[in-house]
């Protein structure tokens, strides 16, 4: 049986007066890969800020493992184990790549469970340990894209909201990137993917929801999806 | 080698300058100060392991060093003197320069050969060397009859308020302009009640901690409005604060305050308005006494002591998980709460500790001076500290050190004295036209303007930037980001 572990009722969030989350309703069970895919200005960035506290939804709710979460401030819900990776990645330019990881286990402070994750994310992401050094602003697009899904390993995530990972990446990158995705998800972390590049997004996620300036239009099993026409003419770019 | 003799240039530069422009037996001070800065600057550059060849290493930067400071004390003591009317006295002459190769040969060859142990034990013998110059530096004064202390003290005053504004700046990336504010209410939060102004006469021992926890609580009470601000707008408001807190103190001085038509009370003088409070009481210990204005030591080592236990906690702060979010703070506010830091307590914390030491420096001062004016405090107060913090470079502490010590000492000390000097080389030439040129007031906030344009162009990452990472000020790191 599964068990929704996040849920949002009818979320409506605004920027100032612009109505950017018209109402949207989700779920996310535990175990699995959901994706948002949409095109840009859909509001897939602004659902994952809402869920991480960055905005507050004006009206609607958020649950998490059945509690409300839609008020409280953004550190709290990272405590609660809901980790992002921003938008832009965000890595912090002229931090080390072993001083940006451990920033992401800033809630834990606890050196042994500190090094074991440390560990896991070097596995996940070998180009990492190479670079443990370098500032973060002087690596590639594609590692700071891995050290920004390492950074939110580091906070041992339950649910891991990664926003748009395949941005600006090379397609060979951007495989590699969602089988370790992938792999994450395999180790037990539910997933809840953003993304504009539908086609590696329904690939690896167990289902979807299609979002429309504010709405969502469809949601269906990732296979479902996948065949589906209005899908394939509007985001997989097939006729 | 060529590295080793132009690294050289940098300590034999200041005693050059020490010795021209103070003259007498400063010349000797000059020459420690040029072993001193050599024996740190030259083995960082070349780094050695080898005793034998550190203390040649030593002895070649002491030569350098030793060279420019003789020449400078020749130029001052034999060239200049005669002409400004300072009878030669070669005697003098000869005791300040073998004086400063001296003390410039023990130190650099010290310092070099001190550099050459392990990380660990280089560190205290570090601290040793710089323990007794400072322990002894008050009776070396005395000796020498520099009568540099009276500057000195103020100097750690500032040095203690960098390193405070070092936190908001530096560590937690919030330009703060209005900085002298938290000095202006340490000093007077000290001030009334440590003396007759209210009755309350606290002893100073009492009032130095009454002074930081208000400092703090109007740290917060800054902080909590620029919650929302960064870059640009904070450091518009900081400003704001800076200007407004010596003008409400300018006018406390006559407050009544009603309470539904009840007078809680009437014309109540708070902060003495423009002619400020005074006297303020001096502390007071065992053997010594009360401190006395006429004896600068116990000063001195009272403000060094403050300065120390303030270092040690800063520098484990800085360490802290606190500090861990000051720096992502700085490095990037949204990525910060996505890794759970509570970015509004963070905030809030670095404005209100910040303040605390430069509630701390108020407090002292205060009762140094036994008297403090609205007028004190002002926004070029708040500009020289921020100047001092970007010169030595952002961040770090010993770089704000240096930085605060060569704007401070260029600001009390080498300015008045250059213009003195100045002065009557040109009443010796016998141009009356120039005669009411000062240097020391007319081109001071000049030179302060120069310093931060010249700093931010060619080295924005201060002196001494922070673990090799290039930190700029929090304006320009905004721009970087795209929000």
């Amino acid at each position: 049986m599964t068990t929704a572990m996040l849920e949002l009722q009818d979320v409506h969030t605004y920027y100032g007066n612009i109505h950017a989350l018209k109402g949207i309703s989700l779920t996310v069970n535990q175990g699995e890969i959901v994706t948002l895919i949409g095109s840009n200005g859909a509001g897939k960035s602004t659902t994952l800020r809402t869920i991480s506290g960055l905005n507050s939804p004006r009206t609607g709710q958020i649950l998490f493992n059945g509690t409300r979460i839609d008020r409280l401030p953004a550190h709290e819900i990272v405590r609660l184990g809901i980790l992002q990776s921003p938008e832009g990645r965000r890595i912090f330019p002229r931090l080390t790549v072993l001083e940006n990881l451990e920033m992401g286990a800033f809630t834990r402070n606890d050196s042994v469970t500190m090094k074991e994750d440390l560990e896991r994310v070097y596995t996940l992401f070998p180009r990492l340990r190479e670079r443990i050094a370098q500032k973060g602003g002087t690596l590639s697009g594609g590692e700071q894209q891995m050290l920004a899904i390492g950074r939110a390993l580091m906070g041992r995530p339950t649910v891991l909201l990664l926003d748009e990972p395949s941005m600006g990446l090379a397609p060979v990158l951007v495989e590699q990137i969602f089988t370790i995705i992938q792999d994450i998800n395999k180790q037990g972390t539910t997933i809840l993917l953003v993304e504009q590049n539908a086609l590696m997004a329904l690939a690896v996620a167990h289902r979807g929801y299609v979002l429309q300036t504010g709405l969502i239009v469809l949601s269906d099993s990732a296979a479902a999806l996948q065949s589906n026409e209005t899908v394939q003419k509007a985001y997989l770019g097939m006729e | 080698m060529q590295t080793r003799i132009r690294k050289s240039m940098i300590g034999a530069a200041f005693g050059f300058a020490i010795a021209l422009i103070s003259g007498g037996f400063a010349g000797i001070l000059a020459g420690l100060v040029a072993g001193l800065i050599n024996g740190y600057v030259v083995p960082e550059a070349e780094p050695l392991a080898d005793k034998r060849r550190a203390i040649v290493q030593g002895l070649t930067v002491a030569l350098v060093g030793s060279v420019l400071t003789i020449l400078g004390i020749v130029l001052r003591n034999v060239v200049i003197d005669p002409i400004i009317g300072v009878p030669l006295n070669l005697i003098g002459v000869a005791i300040a320069a073998v004086g400063a190769v001296l003390l410039c040969v023990l130190v650099s060859v010290v310092m070099c050969v001190v550099r050459t142990e392990p990380p660990a034990r280089e560190r205290i013998g570090m601290a040793i060397v710089v323990g007794i110059i400072l322990v002894t530096y008050p009776w070396l004064d005395q000796f020498l009859n520099l009568r540099f202390m009276n500057e000195v003290i103020p100097v750690l005053v500032f040095l203690l308020m960098a390193l405070g504004l070092n936190i908001v700046v530096g560590y937690a990336g919030l330009l703060d302009l209005g900085y002298a504010a938290f000095f202006a209410i340490g000093a007077y939060a000290a001030a009334m009640v440590s003396s007759p102004h209210f009755g309350l006469s606290l002893s100073f021992w009492l009032a130095i901690w009454v002074a930081a926890a208000v400092a703090a609580i109007f740290g917060l009470i800054l902080g909590s409005p620029t919650l929302p601000l960064r870059g640009d707008y904070l450091a518009i408001v900081t400003l704001g604060f800076g200007e407004i807190v010596p003008i409400a103190i300018k006018n406390l001085d006559n407050v009544s305050l009603s309470l539904w038509n009840y007078p809680l009370f009437v014309d109540v003088d708070l902060t003495g308005g423009t002619k400020g409070i005074n006297p303020i009481n001096r502390p007071w210990l065992p053997i010594i006494g009360e401190f006395s204005p006429s004896n600068p030591i116990p000063w001195y080592f009272l403000i060094l002591g403050i300065m120390l236990i303030s270092i040690f906690f800063i520098s484990r702060l800085r360490n802290s998980r606190l500090g861990r979010a000051w720096t992502a703070l700085r490095e990037d506010e949204l990525a910060a709460g996505a890794m759970g830091i509570n970015t509004v307590n963070v905030k809030l914390l670095a404005f209100a500790i910040g303040a605390t030491f430069s509630g701390l420096a108020g407090a002292f001062y205060g009762a140094y001076i036994s008297a403090i004016f609205p007028e004190s405090f002002r926004f070029d107060v708040s500009v020289m500290l921020l100047c001092m913090v970007i010169l030595g470079g952002l961040g770090n502490m010993s770089g704000v050190i240096l930085g605060g010590i060569i704007i401070q000492f260029a600001d009390r000390l080498f300015l008045p004295q250059m213009s003195t000097v100045v002065q009557k080389l040109i009443v010796a030439s016998g141009n009356e036209s120039l005669r009411d040129i000062n240097f020391a007031s007319d081109f001071r906030l000049l030179l302060f303007g120069l310093t931060l344009v010249l700093m931010m162009v060619l080295r924005p990452q201060g002196l001494v930037p922070s673990n090799g990472s290039a930190r700029v000020l929090p304006v320009a790191a905004g721009e970087a980001r795209h929000d």
